[in-house]
């Protein structure tokens, strides 16, 4: 009989291997089983082209729990955030708005489009660091159990209404105004500029089948605000070497501590026997036993594919299978033998070491949305795009640089099907391409390699069920106690032995690491490994 | 200076909400003045001659949605008021000539069968969606014909009563609480996807979602209105909304209201945040202890109280009101009655009373889409209306054989890009009636008249901000404590005196008779 396991983690990514890490500096025999030959999951660097590392799915970094870093050294381990300087706006009209980390750089900036935004501007930054603060604890502790009558329960509910009721009348009115309204609604309230409202209420879309006037968007917003690096708040970073190094560092951690770590072990399903986890047979037939078997990949994967319905209640099979996780998103990576020069402000500059969003207008947001709904790709999409090559030249050879374009609305469920994507994926690629050419006049002559993610790739090469990065959608009804499912969000399954640990679960997707370290807590501190 | 008197309480707007607010001050005792700018009562359920002979029954054609309660503690039967023996089937025709579906709102087997020739499974899907539904609509209704929770107050009085929404919600069960929690906040099109596989039942229940809505069906927080709905659905009144004014203003005379038409409110009175009475177009001024207003929000706070006059706080929160209306209606004049192609058999004397026209979820998404962009849809979704069917025998609204077509056509911008003018109206009529010609063949070459209106000419008529027709939009942050907004959310408003009780508070609009008489309970 082969070795025993104290837990065996299906997967690779971030946080599995946060969840791996914690399990292994608590004392326990821990395995991290990997499909792919590279760690990392969605939060990995890969040598695309020769001499070019690309981040190839996840870009940028800012919610990585700071606690997270510290319990784990995550610095002593290699880990090294690059926070981002700018978010600049280039315009097809040769106009581009850049927003600094220097106040009051950014008020002239504004001033140039709206004397009034730019002076609502610092005000709206300080009204959602706040809103920040009330929110934040909400991310670093298990989900809220309303309705439960267990002392401890109500006491933690009790705690959380008393944490929300001391904040001022006027923030808990935006604070729930924030929780319900649309992102662009809501800025529409606060700015009148499109230069403002178009990159600022991207953030409530990204990775969502929602448009930024669809009602719920507006509380992303605050995850931009959440963000912190080295405790400065509000920043967004690169990770020297790509978001691999992110999960890199974490792996180095997890077996500091003591934990196995296998790559190309793709699971075939988990075994169960006697109504309990047992362990996992691997693909080649090889059968690892655990005491407790904890997936990080998504729910729908986890259950429906690992599983099986026939070890499930059927009201939970019924639950998981409306758990929504359309993709919406896609990835073009291009390896470039120049610097990219923007017509609105050629050359190198600050506005390079940041992000660069191509959305001109709501409206040019919205129709991209309308596009997306009907099963086509956006043909004019939203992009978010970085070339961390400016600020960490280790990722391409001297001279020549790589540019990350993160693009919405790439939709899983095509008109023609989710299969047909690979039919669709260079007219996806030019899309993208002519898009950003529009504001990078010679993009095309530049273009050395280009890699091509479609929301079908990302499900066929990283495990994403329908393409979706954050492991399911990120609204309302799939939030805090109802991810991934109502009774079922504090890490624990109906199955016996079985727990989860990804972004399916409280707090949700995104680099935090918050899923893995609190479904390890929860193992921990229940003695349930 | 001419004052008429010191009526104790004036009310602005003889709507069906500003009369019962009326009706219930004057039986507590109060001497009330009820203010009308047109000439005659009932504001959107008024019935109106459009064409010689032809009347139409009012804009908001539901009367469902009134709460039996109300009308047994108003004596409205004793004024004349009769519910219907049956409600109206809803028909949602085939656009390729086929069977439609029915919807018969006040019978759930009826319906399930008739599913049965559509779907094998939806028939025992409807039920099962009733019953879950019935199940959340106790909860729903207790929450809705109650004032909203007054979240901020520490007072221990409104501490119990917060327990108390948290126990009722409690005793839902884990199963139904979670249920409710989830469906809340999330969009209709995925609500109805999951439960059923008739697209056209899906239009049927989608429609109630996105009435007067910013929202498609694909916009999340649209299953909340679908479900407030189902639950406050009850009986219709005979004879429509027109006959529930009747019944309505019978009550308030009865109770010693003094009623006034043609009387238009210029702006309010008031010294040092106290409201001393109101201010007439013609000078009139009226004194009054207490003033309450049924018009919309955003008229109250920023056209009929002077800024100087009002808190900063709630200028913000007069301009932050989004009340973007979206629907337009079109009475029509038709000679002879309006045949739905493939309703025949269903209909045996061919006389359709309610039918709702699109043919799929995203045929109603499609119809949103422009709205975003200021433009109009090549094909809105309407939901018709013949009144004159059930009036017929009663009160007769068309010459005999004849018809009156109410069509509400979602969704159709306020704020059309370049502004409304007679050329872009007819451009609506004409998108209407085609659309209607793909259901109704033979219907344009009937219409006798048309009378149009925009969401523009509905805020002209019925002096409604925006043309909306709920007077602000129904989503979660207009809801409960946010109606209209913290300040004014309990129908107090922190201007002494003033108060509110029109649909812009909670529980919001339709005909439900329930801002007005939350807002007269307050102030008594």
């Amino acid at each position: 009989m082969a070795q025993t396991w104290d837990a065996i983690i299906v997967g690779g990514g971030h946080n599995g291997l946060v969840c791996a890490a914690y399990l292994a500096k608590a004392g326990r025999k821990v395995l991290v089983l990997e499909r792919r030959h590279v760690l990392g999951g969605a939060a990995v660097s890969e040598e695309v082209h020769p001499g070019f590392t690309f981040s190839v799915c996840s870009y940028v970094v800012s919610l990585l729990r700071p606690w997270i870093i510290r319990d784990l050294q995550l610095s002593r381990f290699g880990l090294e955030l690059i926070p981002l300087e700018c978010s600049f706006l280039p315009l097809p009209d040769g106009r581009s708005l850049a927003r600094w980390d220097d106040a009051e750089r950014t008020r002239r900036e504004i001033a140039g489009f709206s004397q009034r935004d730019s002076e609502v501007y610092p005000e709206f930054g300080q009204a959602m660091a706040q809103m920040a603060r009330v929110v934040k604890p909400l991310i670093d502790a298990p989900a809220p159990k309303p309705g439960s009558l267990h002392p401890r329960d109500l006491a933690e509910l009790l705690k959380l209404g008393k944490h929300i009721g001391g904040v001022s009348a006027e923030h808990r009115l935006l604070l729930s105004k924030m929780m319900t309204m649309s992102a662009a609604d809501f800025l529409d309230e606060w700015f009148e500029s499109d230069v403002l409202k178009a990159p600022m209420s991207v953030s409530g879309i990204i990775g969502t089948f929602q448009g930024v006037r669809s009602p719920g968007t507006a509380y992303v917003l605050l995850h931009h605000y959440m963000g912190e690096i080295d405790g400065a708040f509000r920043s967004w970073g690169f990770s020297k070497g790509g978001t691999g190094q992110i999960s890199n560092a974490i792996a180095a951690a997890a077996r500091h501590y003591g934990a196995e770590i296998r790559t190309e072990a793709a699971i075939d399903h988990v075994m169960v026997s006697g109504g309990r986890a047992t362990g996992v047979v691997l693909e080649d037939g090889t059968e690892l036993r655990a005491k407790t078997v904890v997936s990080s990949v998504d729910p729908n994967r986890t259950f429906l594919k690992m599983v099986g319905k026939q070890h499930l209640p059927d009201d939970f099979v019924t639950q998981i299978g409306r758990y929504k996780l359309r993709g919406s998103s896609g990835k073009v990576n291009l390896a470039v033998d120049r610097l990219p020069s923007f017509s609105s402000r050629p050359g190198l500059g600050g506005h390079l070491r940041g992000d660069i969003a191509i959305c001109p207008s709501v409206e040019y947001l919205e129709r991209a949305y309308d596009q997306a709904k009907y099963g086509e790709f956006s043909s004019r999409p939203y992009l978010n795009v970085v070339v961390p090559s400016v600020v960490d030249p280790s990722v391409a050879p001297p001279g020549q640089h790589v540019i990350s374009c993160f693009v919405q609305y790439a939709p899983y469920n095509l008109k023609t099907g989710p299969e047909s994507w690979p039919e669709h994926r260079e007219a996806f690629g030019d899309a993208v391409v002519d898009t950003l050419a529009e504001y990078v006049p010679d993009l095309k002559e530049s273009i050395l390699h280009r890699q091509v993610l479609t929301p079908w790739d990302l499900e066929q090469e990283f495990g994403l069920t329908e393409g979706n990065i954050f492991h399911g959608e990120l609204s309302l009804e799939q939030l805090a106690f109802q991810r991934p499912a109502p009774g079922w969000a504090h890490y624990k399954t109906p199955l016996n032995a079985l727990w989860m640990c990804g972004s399916g679960t409280h707090p949700g997707g995104g680099i935090m690491g918050a899923c893995g370290a609190l479904a390890a807590r929860a193992m921990l501190t229940g003695r349930h490994v | 200076m001419s004052t008429s008197g010191s009526a104790n309480v004036v009310v602005i707007g003889g709507g069906h909400n500003g009369l019962v607010c009326a009706t219930l001050l004057a039986r507590a005792g109060r001497q009330v003045t009820l203010l009308e700018r047109r000439g005659f009562l009932g504001g959107l359920a008024a019935g109106e001659e459009f064409h010689p002979g032809f009347r139409s029954a009012g804009v908001h054609l539901d009367t469902a949605f009134f709460r039996p309660a109300l009308a047994a503690e108003l004596d409205l039967e004793h004024h004349g008021l009769r519910w219907r023996e049956r409600e109206a089937a809803v028909y949602a025709p085939d656009l390729a000539g086929g069977d439609p579906v029915v919807l018969y709102p006040d019978d759930v087997e009826a319906t399930a069968g008739g599913l049965q020739t559509h779907s094998d499974s939806d028939g025992s899907a409807y039920r099962s969606w009733c019953s879950d539904v019935g199940r959340l609509g106790g909860f729903l209704r207790g929450v809705l014909d109650a004032p909203p929770p007054d979240v901020d107050s520490r007072t221990l009085g409104a501490l119990w009563e917060l327990g108390k929404k948290g126990l009722a919600l409690r005793r839902l069960g884990q199963r139904d609480m979670a249920e409710l929690l989830r469906v809340g906040p999330m969009c209709v099109a995925d609500w109805l996807n999951e439960r059923f596989a008739t697209d056209r039942l899906k239009v049927l229940l989608a429609v109630s979602a996105i009435t007067s809505a910013w929202t498609g069906p694909w916009s999340a927080g649209t299953a909340l209105p679908l479900l407030v709905a189902q639950a406050t659905r009850s009986r219709s009144v005979q004879g429509g909304p027109a006959a529930l004014v009747d019944a309505l203003t019978a009550a308030a005379r009865a109770a010693g209201v003094t009623l006034r038409t043609d009387c238009e409110v210029q702006r309010l009175l008031i010294e040092d945040g106290v409201v001393k009475g109101v201010r007439l177009q013609d000078g009139e001024e009226l004194e009054a202890g207490h003033v309450a207003s049924s018009c919309d929000p955003k008229q109250l706070l920023l056209d009929l109280v002077s800024p100087r006059d009002l808190p900063p706080v709630l200028v913000r929160r007069g301009l932050a009101w989004r009340n973007r209306g979206t629907t337009a209606v079109v009475h029509l004049a038709l000679d002879g009655p309006l045949h739905f192609t493939g309703c025949e058999k269903a209909v045996p004397d061919g006389l359709v009373e309610r039918a709702i026209l699109g043919t799929d979820i995203d045929s109603l998404e499609r119809a949103f889409d422009p709205v975003k962009y200021g433009e109009l849809p090549d094909r809105p979704c309407l939901e018709v209306s013949v009144p004159s069917v059930s009036s017929q025998g009663i009160a007769p609204m068309a010459p005999k054989g004849q018809h009156v077509v109410t069509i509400q056509a979602h969704f159709v911008p306020y704020g059309l890009a370049g502004g409304w003018n007679e050329d872009r109206r007819q451009e609506l009529r004409e998108c209407v009636l085609k659309t209607l010609a793909c259901y109704a063949p033979d219907a344009p070459g009937r219409v006798l008249a048309a009378q149009v209106l925009t969401p523009y000419d509905l805020e002209q008529r019925y002096r409604l901000s925006g043309g909306h027709l709920q007077h602000g939009e129904h989503t979660l942050d207009q809801f409960l404590h946010l109606r209209p907004n913290p300040e004014c959310a309990r129908y107090a408003t922190p201007l002494k005196g003033l108060w509110m009780c029109g649909s812009g508070s909670h529980p919001g609009g339709g005909v439900t008779g329930m801002p007005g008489a939350l807002g007269a309970r307050s102030m008594l």
